[in-house]
């Protein structure tokens, strides 16, 4: 397997085939005299950003605290040995509603979009 | 017999999303102007069209990806960027557009003028955005969009000379106003070939779940619906040659001129048909580039995404539309004039085609999404014309924005 290739940028969904986002990123473990080993994918608007640069990085992620609080300055992670199948989505053995990826969504959900007749 | 059904339904979907404010303008201001000359535009951009819609079709029914999708995976969120910004600034504009369509058609109907409709007529798409589900929209857009072929029968009717139709097919070199022969020229491929329509296709046979026993249906709905456009779009620019030119209008620069169109057909029900053709035709195409917006970001950053969920499900997904409505109302809510917005934009989408066509060169060669449903030579000559006509016209169309746009 081709990790750039066949992981990045690939949908992730959760044990409820609920879509969470991309492959944004993968963080991968050096170790010394073996091959690194992937040990968690990341998503959301942080690691995006950094992959155009430094610099959007550290604004995306100052805009994210801003924003969202403290808890919100590092990119989403999910370790790797949760996924549980790859397809034409990858897996993983989560429940998105544990995380807080979604707070985003959650909050437009309960501040704008459910505020709206027949939401 | 289904899939007889669904054939037929889906020609009916693919006119609906054909024909709209952008290829109704382009072809009425063309024929007024030179006559039936460049009906070998409509011919050119309607072949292009069925090859782009046959293609995204064929990658999602075999990969289970939308184009976006593809995009996306196969080229990384750096280069996906680009033509994501390209397809949302030029949704952006039609969309805007379209609202402006079915705005002028409601000043004609109630002599109110155009900019304050622009707010109900979006709230309207929203509201059966919100509220309404995929199936619904298809067949509501396609059944009542059917009555824009009075267009075909007008043509008919007035008997011209089909030899000189003919003529019209073949490419020939302008003998007056070149400069804005050449922008005609495009802003009627950009018409005809709209990014838009192959992303929103994409999206809908995902959400329709097709899978490879669609294969056949998808090339007979690419083919004979977007010939089935093309014809009515053909057939308004006969109409516009034959009327308009013979009123005296040869320079369609004020909106206030098209519904004499059909007038002298129909009489008072010309009047009638036009404007419930344009309202119709532009009001389908709002929803659907409305929607292609939500597809477009949702499935760029792996959201949540569906029409037939309700609104709480993809909160993302559906203020991604609401917020695409709203915005794309204000300039024709402001007096933004939407036959120049039209032109303007159908032009832009011409130039804006290399960034959303040059994928499917790589999408659909690549075996680990379609497999053997891979592109044959045929297929493959089309997207690199395409690709070829896009850089084109994306360098002569800001030169013919300047020199020959009305």
């Amino acid at each position: 397997m081709k990790l750039l290739r066949d992981l990045l940028d690939k949908q992730v969904v959760d044990r409820e085939q609920i879509k969470i986002g991309k492959v944004d990123g993968l963080v991968a473990e050096l170790r010394p005299g073996k091959p690194p080993r992937i040990i968690a994918i990341e998503l959301g608007s942080i690691t995006l950003a950094r992959r155009l640069g430094a610099r959007p990085g550290r604004w995306m992620a100052r805009l994210a605290v801003k924003l969202g609080g403290k808890q919100h300055g590092e990119p989403h992670r999910i370790a790797w040995h949760k996924v549980k199948d790859i397809g034409i989505d990858i897996e993983f053995d989560i429940h998105v509603r544990e995380t807080s990826i979604f707070a985003w969504q959650d909050w437009l959900r309960d501040h704008v979009i459910g505020r709206i007749p027949g939401a | 017999m289904k899939k007889l059904m669904e054939i037929s339904l889906g020609v009916v979907t693919s006119v609906g999303g054909f024909l709209e404010v952008g290829s109704m303008a382009t072809a009425a201001q063309a024929g007024a102007m030179f006559g039936f000359q460049l009906i070998w535009a409509v011919v050119l951009g309607t072949i292009c069209i069925i090859f782009l819609v046959e293609m995204s079709g064929r990658f999602a029914a075999v990969s289970h990806h939308t184009i976006s999708d593809g995009i996306r995976e196969r080229f990384g969120f750096n280069v996906f960027l680009w033509p994501l910004l390209a397809a949302l600034l030029v949704n952006f504009l039609v969309l805007s557009a379209e609202i402006g369509g079915v705005a002028i058609a409601l000043e004609f109907a109630t002599g109110i003028g155009f900019q304050w409709w622009a707010l109900p007529v979006a709230l309207l798409a929203w509201l059966l955005l919100w509220k309404g589900t995929f199936g619904f929209i298809e067949k509501g857009v396609s059944i009542l969009g059917l009555v824009t072929l009075c267009f075909v029968v007008g043509a008919v009717m007035l008997r011209p000379d089909w030899t000189a139709v003919a003529r019209g097919a073949v490419p020939s070199l302008p003998v007056h106003d070149a400069a804005n022969y050449w922008f005609m020229a495009v802003s009627i491929l950009g018409a005809s070939i709209s990014p838009y329509l192959f992303m929103f296709y994409s999206s809908g046979a995902i959400e329709d779940r097709w899978d490879k026993s669609y294969l056949g249906a998808n090339r007979a709905i690419a083919g004979l619906g977007m010939t089935f456009g093309g014809t009515i779009s053909i057939g308004v620019l006969i109409v516009a040659a034959l009327v308009l030119a013979t009123h005296g209008v040869t320079q369609v620069d004020d909106y206030h001129q098209l519904p004499l169109m059909l007038i002298p057909i129909f009489g008072f029900w010309g009047f009638v048909l036009f404007v419930v053709s344009l309202a119709i035709a532009c009001f389908g195409a709002a929803l659907e580039v409305g929607l292609q917006q939500a597809y477009l970001v949702a499935q760029g950053f792996g959201w949540n995404w569906g029409e037939d969920r309700k609104p709480r499900d993809d909160p993302g997904f559906s203020a991604t539309y609401t917020i695409s409505l709203l915005l794309a109302a204000i300039p024709i809510a402001l007096g933004l004039d939407p036959l120049r917005l039209t032109i303007f934009s159908m032009a832009l989408t011409a130039a804006s085609l290399p960034l959303t066509v040059v994928p499917f060169l790589f999408l659909l060669n690549d075996k680990r999404y379609v497999g053997e449903h891979r592109n044959g030579i045929l297929s493959n000559a089309a997207v690199i014309f395409i690709i070829a006509l896009g850089f084109v016209l994306a360098v002569v169309t800001i030169p013919l924005q300047i020199f020959g746009g009305t």
